[in-house]
């Protein structure tokens, strides 16, 4: 069976944290970055081709992922392609992801009619077995998978793709772009459709400017009676990024002991890009709880509620609390910190004061010394 | 094939069993014996080689192999992989001669992969052992030896009088070269030890193996015959001075002791360094650590992957480990993979990979400041059972 893999970067943003990389580079829990998660369920899987269509912003991404041999995706036959816009579409306005996919046809064409493809967002982070997913998918004789997670819908946030289903497990309803209350179950942005299937419907749309995949294909075609789908709700943690607020909820949510065993999973190994850091050091005067903390950091002060990544380094006296603070950022001497989130290599001077909050955390971008 | 021809080699003496680390090298080559939280002993070599621009790196395996082959791998995590560029395991193999069979000393093992050598057709091959912690430039040992026209050169340093006659010791001329070289004396005439690091000429060094192979009185050993002899044929030798952190990390307490000198504000041996003296290891796909509320974490390392609930003190913490509530780690190196269970107390000990100390047992004693201390060890996949207890200085 051939399976291909798509990985969207995402070029959709979380304010400065990513004006400068894609959703899919955003780091994430001490030493990784957004993408890693489904390149990992991909490999797991044993998918072998995996395209990231990514439009811009994407040298954080190319540096971060290489040939792919951490993935074990450096490959002569499949192996991992970068799909940026060599040919841009007439506009360079997103249309939506069955345009960025026509833009790619290239890619599509080296694959076998038989094959499936997996499809999926970085944004969302989940461990989730792809083997089991592709099984219920061929299974089911449906047209298109769509995996589903329930109590994401609360009635406040948009989702992008939401349905409805009754006790039989039919499908009654599908919203897009929407606020769902809880009966609603949130796409995870992650799909399974035959090749020739998506090959298809991607020529069939694009003739009639159609590119939206939620909108256009699943909504679309569902309500004309001419899409079959096949619901598969995930069990597991899934963690959504769509604002800043999710986000920084959700990199705390790592010093959650059940979180981390079902991300991290045992069985499945999440791969990341490898920096031969030393094993951090915690120094005589340090106290640090409830922490996740990542390789190479120095730390001298107080730390508590925090996220932790490589080359950090706390200084004597400082107080870190409820913050989130990216590769190589120092905190200087009696510091104190709370609800932030520094980003790569921010320098914070001896006695600064930052308070932000849950809701809105305050974020010093990359370089900055405050 | 073609092989591109190189300036250096390096040949790395692997196989040694390490007798003296006892427990911890019983199913695995000292080489490959963990270090550092995240390291093993063969990293300091091999990335110093790869710091020192040498690209092309021959691994003499003997003694109980298969972890270290499989940690070295394509050598992909020092950048050893690339098209010009290896880390090649040398196992014992082979031939149609009868000059085949295990390597009987360290210049025999050189000797049985001459072909190996020629095929990069090099000028100076650095012969060096798995057996150090230090970081090294060894290109300015080979300028230097170059510099000096010198037919092999040995880094040198000074050591304790009392401590010279493990080593091979030796006599330089203001110059640096050497006149007298003496393997192990009994009563040593210079503190000057020789570190087992060796630049030869390839020719020179070629033909030496030879003849050494032919003489049925040696012991095919580098320290005991080959620079020995090459000094009686009148080669020039020269002595090239280091005097930054090297340790020899064979027996239990100086392998403890290294690992404790890389601990502090201004460790003795700073690992850390710049990206020219980084030191690269295989790095296995843990997640970052977590350290709980209930713990308190003082003056230690803590590797990736680790889950910390109870007090660490002093001491490594490598990859994969976890440390259950109530529990107590002090003054130890707890190798990868180590479960320390609640309520249990370690002090004073190597904990040996996957090794689990279950509920309340007790690893150890506590000294003051003049007792002898001794170490206790558990061997790889030990189990030390509830409320049992591993005096100081056992193993198990």
């Amino acid at each position: 069976m051939n399976v291909t893999g798509i990985v969207f970067a995402n070029d959709a943003s979380l304010g400065s944290l990513t004006n400068s990389r894609t959703m899919a580079s955003l780091p994430y829990g001490g030493r990784y970055r957004l993408i890693d998660f489904h390149l990992s369920n991909m490999v797991a899987a044993g998918v072998r081709h995996v395209g990231i269509v990514s439009r811009h912003n994407y040298q954080s991404l190319i540096n971060h992922i290489g040939s792919g041999e951490e993935w074990g995706l450096e490959l002569e036959e499949g192996g991992l392609e970068f799909l940026t816009p060599y040919a841009l579409s007439a506009t360079d306005i997103y249309r939506g992801k069955l345009d960025a996919l026509s833009n790619v046809a290239e890619f599509f064409r080296n694959i076998p009619d038989d094959g499936y493809v997996i499809m999926a967002d970085s944004s969302v982070l989940c461990n989730i077995d792809f083997t089991d997913l592709l099984e219920s998918h061929i299974a089911s004789g449906k047209d298109i998978t769509v995996v589903t997670k329930d109590g994401i819908a609360d009635g406040k946030k948009v989702l992008d793709l939401a349905l409805k289903l009754d006790k039989k497990g039919e499908i009654v309803d599908i919203a897009v772009d929407y606020v769902a209350d809880a009966s609603y179950q949130a796409s995870m942005d992650i799909f399974v459709l035959g090749v020739s299937f998506l090959r298809n419907k991607i020529r069939e749309f694009i003739a009639r400017n159609l590119f939206h995949m939620d909108r256009d294909l699943v909504l679309g075609l569902w309500q004309k009676g001419q899409l079959s789908i096949n619901v598969y709700p995930f069990r597991g943690v899934a963690l959504y990024n769509d604002t800043v607020e999710e986000y920084f909820h959700n990199s705390l949510a790592l010093i959650d002991k059940e979180v981390r065993d079902d991300l991290f999973d045992h069985n499945h190994s999440v791969f990341t890009r490898v920096r031969d850091r030393v094993p951090s050091y915690y120094g005589e005067n340090c106290q640090v709880d409830n922490s996740i903390v990542a390789d190479g950091c120095i730390l001298e002060g107080e730390v508590k509620n925090s996220v932790l990544f490589r080359d950090v380094q706390i200084r004597e006296g400082a107080e870190v609390e409820n913050c989130v603070i990216m590769n190589d950022s120092v905190v200087g001497e009696g510091a104190q910190l709370r609800y932030v989130i520094l980003d790569k290599d921010v320098t914070v001077r001896a006695g600064a004061q930052l308070i932000g909050s849950a809701k809105n955390p305050i974020i010093l971008t990359r370089g900055e010394s405050v | 094939m073609f092989f591109q021809k190189k300036r250096c080699i390096a040949m790395l003496l692997a196989g040694g069993q390490g007798s003296r680390l006892k427990v911890l090298t019983e199913n695995t080559a000292k080489p490959a014996v963990p270090f550092g939280g995240k390291y093993r002993i063969i990293d300091f070599p091999l990335s110093n080689c790869v710091n020192s621009g040498i690209d092309t790196v021959g691994i003499l395996t003997q003694y109980q192999p298969l972890e270290l082959n499989e940690y070295i791998g394509n050598g992909q995590p020092w950048g050893l992989n690339k098209t010009h560029s290896c880390a090649q395991v040398l196992p014992p193999y082979e031939r149609h001669d009868k000059k085949s069979g295990w390597y009987k000393g360290t210049a025999n093992a050189i000797y049985q992969n001459i072909a190996f050598i020629e095929r990069y057709d090099p000028e100076y091959v650095v012969i060096l052992s798995g057996d150090h912690i230090y970081k090294m430039d060894y290109a300015a040992m080979v300028d230097y030896h170059e510099k000096h026209n010198a037919s092999c050169t040995l880094a040198v340093r000074s050591v304790p009088l009392k401590e010279a006659s493990r080593f091979g010791t030796l006599n330089t001329n203001p110059d640096g070269s050497i006149y007298e070289f003496e393997e192990k004396p009994k009563v040593p005439k210079s503190t000057n030890a020789s570190m087992g690091i060796y630049v030869f000429n390839w020719p020179v060094l070629r033909e030496a193996l030879i003849a050494d192979e032919d003489d049925e009185a040696s012991s095919n050993d580098f320290g005991k015959n080959i620079i020995p002899n090459l000094l009686s044929q009148g080669h020039k030798m020269m002595a090239y001075n280091f005097d930054g952190y090297w340790k020899d990390v064979g027996t239990i307490d100086s392998l403890w002791e290294a690992n404790m000198e890389l601990l502090g504000k201004n460790p003795a041996f700073d690992i850390r360094g710049d990206e020219h003296s980084k030191i690269y290891a295989r790095n296995s796909a843990l997640p970052s650590s977590y350290i709980d509320e209930a713990a308190k974490t003082v003056g230690c390392f803590i590797a990736e992957g680790s889950e910390i609930y109870g007090t660490v003190r002093n001491s490594i913490i490598s990859t994969g480990c976890s440390v259950g509530k109530d529990a107590l780690v002090e003054n130890s190196v707890v190798m990868p993979g180590v479960v320390i269970e609640s309520g249990a107390i370690v002090r004073h000990a190597i904990l040996g990979e996957n090794s689990r100390i279950c509920r309340n047992a007790v690893v150890g004693g506590a000294y003051s400041s003049k007792d002898k201390m001794t170490i206790s060890v558990t061997s790889k996949g030990a189990v030390l059972e509830e409320n049992a207890v591993l005096q100081p200085g056992e193993m198990l």
